[in-house]
């Protein structure tokens, strides 16, 4: 690890301007991918700005919505009464997401903006990352890609983006509070992440010094039924192969709404609209489960390492809705 | 007849006698330990896995706050290769040229006043090189092979006459990847030189060997090197080697003239320390109609370094597994440009035993005789290549205990018969005769005046209750309670010892200590022997037993008198025996020396659309002989297993193709099971003590691994009607 300044913030306007102003400083929040990744020496900031002491923690609940802090970990939001109540997608991704130790070091906000796991872009020995090194190659391409992405990805990276709740977050609409030093903003959290397929760098819209101060994540309607499951090599401490978060509103034995989030198969936390329109006004069923299936991996770019993909997130997809809907094969 | 009364501490569920200083953090790994005026070192690695490096810059690491040296080839001195060890040759010294046979190869050695300065200094080293085309895949036909490395390639009757009369023939071919031994403590190596004295501290499995290889390398008498392990965070085998990074350390600390520490990082693990190395094997059986093996041909490819040694056949444990009067087994290696690989728990076995007990399973179903009745059909009475009667063997008893507990007789025969939903459920059995490696050992008990005992000698104990087991055969042999006996170990100076591994250190170890103890009560019974103030003059050891202390004699219980007043009737502080063991040869004992056997029952449920194993119940049974401590023997297997279901479902240390690179050498992307992969693991041990050695005991540090792979493999195909020959078994591969 590199020397580096350390310095505490004193308010939210202060981070964010002494970020705003070093174009080599970064937040350090619950730092379990931060610190990992300078240790590594794939990131080498000259100062870190400690955020932890900011009031930006805890969770206010609203008629329709709840609003957490960005500091909120991902332990305290998997045990707050209103997500176990009316957001079992959310639950069940926080807690299925790394292990305790790290959900009670890890913060929401930076669950969100948590860096690949990608071997190749971690491992600064080797040459070709074009997310690390902007037209190098992209060395996982040709190498070991069975934890890499299938959506959203080119020959150019198949970097991961491996959060389970930011999966959950996507399908709910949830929207992420911002602030800058030019004033605040907040951004629908399916807009807020980019494809890597044309630019591997920028993995979503923050500019440089841009904070998150909290999400936003709508209530879903009492009444609609939701989950998300995740599989993967062992049972525990592991991302996904491939995971999918669901949620459903069936009236009059028809899908009024549907929302699917996909893990483990995308450069970003992937939203799965194709899918949602086959099962809008559909019957719950089987068939009509693969065939949502079917259009949600339509567009998937594989290569050797991830081609078991397509059909495993396919199972898994039907999977989720036939539990949540309690349909069997 | 036994000297010393007999007592319960030998076979005694005792915890740990060092328990209490690991969970209260006094327990001393190496990395502990720390010595004033210490520098820090960190390693350089190569790029490339083949080729040389052509320019080396080390001017930006040099110039870094707190540097003090940077040796590479083209300033580190030329060194002497280690010795031949018991297990094979050492490994090449490091930076000696300027050529490069591996990815991760050590290119410089970066030392600095703190460790953080020398790992950020270490990153300012950069090379050139000019790369070769690596030589990585075993079917690479550019691969040097090696045949019959070992020599221990076997044939017996007529294999290909035998195997074209045979009623049915099963063949296949079986792939194991690179697995890591991923000891949980990173390895540390403190060198401290004080003119020609070197004091080590060190993750070895094999102190006395560590102690041999530097006094070669560097040119001192052995007497002159002290190394140090009382406690060792595990080493699955990476312990077994002086390997580079040791020599680099006590390089640089003769260089500085300071001490020097190194701790290696855990990428540095995947290719500093040895692996196990990716094999291929072909197997074949031919039997009659009932299952009666009337042919065995297996033959094993292996990889191993360009300029190293690694003992992996992998085939020849087939040769004594069954009875089977035609037999044949072909090891070979390629070698390639990859780390030195090295023993991993079970080495050999655990790959070969894979490929017998998976084509056993499918030659019951091709006869249609259940898998755990055909082993029972085709079972070694005699060790059918030595022609001799086993020293012992309770396998039959392994497999008819385990089938109870299991509940073997619930069984459905068809593959994929039973579900639970989602889940299809399959049974496995697999069985294990492990062999053991032989050494001789040496051990020293001393009586202090106060009649307590002190026994030790340079073995380690990787955490698997070495301290413990000694300290009851100890306290027995000498007639003393446990409290009033001391074993200790982990140092080079005590009497020598051999490594920690290749389940042979307890038996070694075991039979020294016995023998030291009883050499020290001949001693007191010598001292006494012309005394005519003793009652125990004239006694011989058959003539006396020892209790709380107290020497009496047999016929006389009330005559006799305790360590500690001869001791002091004598004017003696302290009376010291040396002991030692040496394994016996079959030829003399007219039986073949036997290790543990096995056998392993495992349920897993499959899910039937998403592919997911869970291994839901796992039977041990072991014969080990003489079990000196149920519970750290228990321990063992109870780890192995664990091993044993990273092997089968988890464990791939991929290198990446064309670089060489491994592509996953940290714990975030090399799985190991969880808590979580892992149900409640029955283990019970079965057999008598074995006849071919003094106390009777047979290793089983590693028997616990071996035939889970199988079991777990034969259960997935009961459960799924797949037949999965390629390890690791993932959810893609029953998609």
């Amino acid at each position: 690890m590199r020397a580096f300044e350390y310095v505490r913030a004193a308010d939210v306007d202060a981070a964010v301007a002494t970020v705003t102003d070093d174009p080599f400083a970064s937040y350090l929040a619950g730092g379990t991918t931060q610190v990992d990744l300078m240790k590594d020496g794939v990131l080498a900031p000259e100062r870190l700005v400690d955020i932890t002491r900011l009031p930006l923690h805890g969770i206010e609940h609203g008629p329709d919505t709840i609003h957490v802090g960005a500091l909120t970990t991902m332990e305290e939001l998997a045990a707050d009464p209103t997500v176990v109540a009316r957001l079992p997608i959310v639950r069940e991704a926080l807690l299925l997401g790394a292990s305790t130790q790290l959900r009670n070091m890890a913060t929401i906000g930076g669950n969100l903006l948590q860096r690949t796991r990608c071997r190749y872009f971690r491992d600064p020995s080797v040459p070709a990352c074009n997310k690390r090194s902007p037209g190098s190659g992209c060395a996982a391409v040709t190498g070991a890609a069975r934890m890499h992405a299938i959506l959203g990805v080119s020959d150019r990276c198949i970097a991961l983006h491996a959060s389970d709740v930011a999966v959950a977050l996507v399908a709910l609409n949830a929207v992420v509070r911002i602030q800058g030093d030019q004033g605040r903003r907040s951004v629908p959290l399916t807009e807020f992440y980019l494809e890597s397929a044309e630019d591997p760098v920028a993995e979503n819209m923050l500019a440089h010094g841009e904070l998150i101060t909290g999400i936003e994540i709508p209530l879903l309607p009492e009444g609609a039924r939701s989950g998300y499951l995740k599989v993967r090599d062992r049972v525990s401490y592991e991302f996904a192969l491939v995971s999918a978060g669901v949620a459903l509103v069936i009236e009059d034995g028809v899908i009024q709404d549907a929302r699917i989030g996909l893990g483990g198969v995308g450069s970003k936390p992937w939203r799965a609209r194709s899918a949602e329109e086959v099962l809008i006004g559909a019957p719950p069923a089987v068939e009509t489960y693969r065939a949502a299936a079917a259009a949600a991996l339509a567009g998937a770019w594989t290569v050797p390492g991830t081609a078991f993909k397509v059909e495993l997130a396919q199972r898994t997809l039907v999977r989720t809705l036939q539990n949540v809907t309690e349909v069997s094969s | 007849m036994t000297a010393t009364q007999s007592r319960p501490l030998v076979g005694a569920a005792l915890n740990r006698v060092d328990g209490p200083l690991k969970v209260s953090g006094q327990a001393h790994y190496p990395s502990d330990f720390d010595v004033p005026g210490q520098a820090h070192a960190a390693l350089v690695q190569s790029t490339i896995a083949a080729g040389r490096i052509t320019r080396i810059d080390t001017s930006a690491a040099e110039d870094a706050p707190g540097v003090l040296t940077v040796i590479t080839h083209l300033n580190a001195p030329r060194l002497d290769r280690g010795p031949m060890t018991g297990l094979g040759a050492s490994p090449p010294p490091p930076l000696q040229d300027d050529r490069i046979l591996h990815h991760g190869q050590h290119i410089a050695i970066v030392v600095a006043e703190t460790a953080e300065q020398a790992t950020d200094a270490a990153r300012l080293v950069t090379a050139e090189y000019q790369a070769d085309e690596a030589v990585l895949d075993l079917d690479d036909p550019r691969a040097q092979i090696l045949d019959n490395p070992w020599g221990l390639d076997t044939q017996r009757g007529d294999v290909a006459v035998a195997m074209a009369s045979a009623e049915v023939v099963v063949e296949g071919t079986f792939t194991t990847p690179d697995n890591t031994n991923n000891p949980l403590g990173l390895f540390c190596t403190l060198a401290h030189w004080d003119g020609d004295r070197l004091t080590l501290h060190d993750s070895t499995q094999w102190p006395s060997m560590v102690r041999a290889t530097m006094a070669q390398v560097f040119k001192v008498p052995e007497d002159s090197v002290r190394v140090h392990v009382p406690f060792i965070g595990g080493g699955f085998g990476n312990g077994l080697r002086a390997w580079p990074h040791v020599i680099l350390t006590v390089l640089a600390a003769r260089t500085l003239a300071r001490p020097v520490k190194l701790v290696l990082t855990r990428p540095q693990m995947f290719t500093s320390v040895g692996h196990r190395p990716e094999g291929v094997q072909h197997i074949k059986v031919g039997a009659t109609a009932t299952g009666e093996l009337v042919a065995l041909e297996h033959r094993s490819l292996s990889a191993v370094a360009m300029e190293d040694d690694d003992y992996e056949p992998l085939a020849a444990g087939s040769a004594v597994a069954y009875a089977c009067p035609n037999v044949l087994t072909r090891d070979r290696q390629a070698r390639l440009n990859i780390p030195n690989p090295t023993s991993m728990r079970g080495p050999a076995e655990a790959q070969g035993n894979f490929a017998l007990e998976s084509i056993i399973d499918e030659l019951a179903y091709a006869v249609g005789v259940d898998p755990l009745e055909i082993r029972l059909r085709n079972y070694a009475e005699i060790n059918p290549e030595a022609e001799l009667p086993w020293s012992s063997k309770a396998l039959r008893e392994c497999f008819e205990v385990g089938a109870e507990r299991f509940g073997w007789s619930q069984r459905s025969p068809e593959p994929r018969s039973r579900r639970d939903g989602d889940w299809l459920i399959g049974y496995g059995v697999a069985g294990v005769s492990y062999p053991w490696y032989q050494a001789p050992c040496q051990a020293r008990a001393t009586i202090s005046a106060d009649g307590n005992g002190y026994v030790r000698s340079a073995a380690a104990d990787l955490g698997t209750g070495t301290y413990t087991v000694m300290t009851q055969v100890s306290a027995e042999s000498l007639g003393l309670p446990l409290d009033r006996v001391r074993f200790d170990l982990g140092d080079s100076d005590m009497p020598i010892a051999p490594q920690a591994g290749g389940s042979g250190l307890t038996s070694a170890l075991g039979n020294a200590v016995q023998d030291a103890c009883r050499q020290l009560l001949d001693s007191f019974l010598t001292l006494v022997h012309e005394d005519e103030m003793s009652p125990l003059r004239g006694c011989t050891r058959a003539d006396v037993a020892v209790e709380d202390g107290r020497i009496h004699r047999l016929d006389a219980p009330l005559e006799g008198e305790t360590y500690a007043d001869i001791l002091a009737r004598h004017n003696l502080t302290e009376l010291t025996a040396d002991g030692a063991s040496d394994p016996g040869k079959a030829a003399d004992l007219g039986m073949a020396l036997a290790g543990a056997f096995g056998a392993k029952f495992v349920e897993v449920r499959v899910d039937a659309d998403l592919g997911l194993v869970r291994v839901t119940r796992i039977v041990s049974v072991i014969d080990g002989g003489r079990i000196l401590n149920e519970k750290t023997a228990g321990s063992q297997i109870v780890g192995g297993t664990v091993g044993g279901i990273g092997q089968a479902l988890f464990e791939d240390t991929v290198t990446d193709a064309g670089t060489g690179r491994i592509a996953n050498a940290t714990f975030g992307d090399y799985l190991i099971p969880v808590n979580g992969d892992v149900p409640d693991l029955d283990v019970v041990f079965v057999g008598a003590p074995d006849r071919g050695t003094p106390l009777g005991t047979k290793g089983v540090g590693e028997v616990g691994l071996v035939g889970v792979a199988a079991a777990i493999a034969n259960a997935i195909y009961h459960a799924t009607g797949r037949r999965i020959r390629s390890l690791p078994i993932t959810l893609d591969t029953l998609l």
